[in-house]
């Protein structure tokens, strides 16, 4: 979209600019900035938690717990909810601060990936 | 909505591989990157740092304190412990603070080059090489766009020999697997010439 003066219309996007959808925040609660292929999945939250709930959700916090409910990286959740990446990593900070979102394992991204792994992409890009 | 990776990995931990696919604008990153998966749009709307200040002109902007940067990427799993991700990396230089988080960890990148703007290529490859990401250059054959050698754009590139160059026709399933093959392929021989792991050697803060 071009700077200028033209009106915007339904296509040029949400005019909320997206950084209101965190309350203005632009860096995650936590202070800890996931990974962009981060690993992420909702957690069962227990029956009586319900009541105290220490942060009110928002719609997209909600729909964020609706994706996650299959476990997915960091950039499928902004992908699939079309946020830019910085206001997801709030959103989702909060949901890990409260436990309703869990970071899976995996391997760390600066270990050394093993000749054998290696092997095994080589192998899977093959087979495609 | 197509599968996530699932977290039943049989107690194998879980494997998220990033490759970039970067090149100048045009060059055809989306195309290859939508030719071996499913493409779907990423968009990050960074609060400015000081990492980003230095490449975004900011004069006569006073109150823009975000930037917009648009890419795509695709995931294509291998295993339920192994999954890849390809990052359509933005081309441009202002978008740098940008690629230190995709290249974080990053197995490779494929620079895709376009032959009638070859200068496209200089950022992608400048990068790739101070940062120690194993690459290569993919020469995208457009329709009507005139033929070079592979080594003719090595030399025009000032390219390691070692640094593969190959052809490719990113619109192709078989020759963007080709490409990617020849990445990983490459990844592994630079492993074995050096004795010690090519991929993933960046140990700057990133993500």
């Amino acid at each position: 979209m071009e700077p200028g003066g033209t009106w915007l219309d339904r296509d040029s996007g949400p005019v909320v600019r997206p950084y209101a959808l965190t309350g203005g925040r632009t860096e995650p609660a936590s202070g800890e900035v996931l990974d962009l292929v981060a690993v992420v999945v909702a957690v069962e939250p227990p029956e009586a938690a319900e009541d105290s709930e220490p942060v009110p959700l928002t719609p997209e916090h909600r729909r964020i717990m609706s994706l996650c409910r299959n476990p997915a990286t960091v950039a499928d959740v902004a992908s699939d909810m079309a946020l830019p990446l910085g206001v997801v990593r709030v959103l989702l900070a909060d949901l890990l601060l409260t436990e309703r979102l869990s970071v899976l394992p995996r391997r760390p991204a600066d270990e050394q990936p093993s000749t054998a792994l290696l092997k095994e992409v080589l192998h899977g890009l093959r087979a495609l | 909505m197509d599968s996530a990776p699932s977290d039943d990995t049989g107690g194998i931990p879980l494997t998220i591989f990033k490759i970039l696919v970067a090149g100048g604008f045009g060059a055809g990153k989306t195309t290859l990157v939508g030719a071996i998966s499913e493409v779907r749009p990423l968009r990050t709307e960074e609060a400015l740092t000081s990492a980003s200040v230095g490449h975004d002109d900011l004069r006569g902007v006073a109150a823009k304190n975000t930037t917009t940067v648009a890419m795509d990427f695709g995931r294509i799993t291998m295993s339920n412990h192994l999954v890849l991700y390809l990052f359509g990396t933005p081309g441009q230089e202002r978008f740098w603070f940008m690629w230190d988080e995709l290249s974080y960890g990053a197995l490779g990148a494929v620079v895709l080059a376009d032959t009638r703007r070859l200068d496209d290529c200089f950022p992608s490859v400048d990068y790739f090489e101070r940062r120690r990401v194993p690459f290569l250059v993919a020469i995208n054959c457009f329709d009507g766009a005139p033929r070079y050698d592979p080594e003719d754009v090595r030399i025009a590139l000032d390219l390691d020999p070692r640094v593969p160059v190959v052809l490719c026709d990113a619109r192709s399933m078989t020759s963007a697997k080709e490409v990617l093959i020849t990445l990983v392929e490459h990844v592994l021989s630079g492993r074995a010439a050096a004795g010690q792991p090519a991929a993933g050697a960046i140990t700057s803060a990133g993500g």
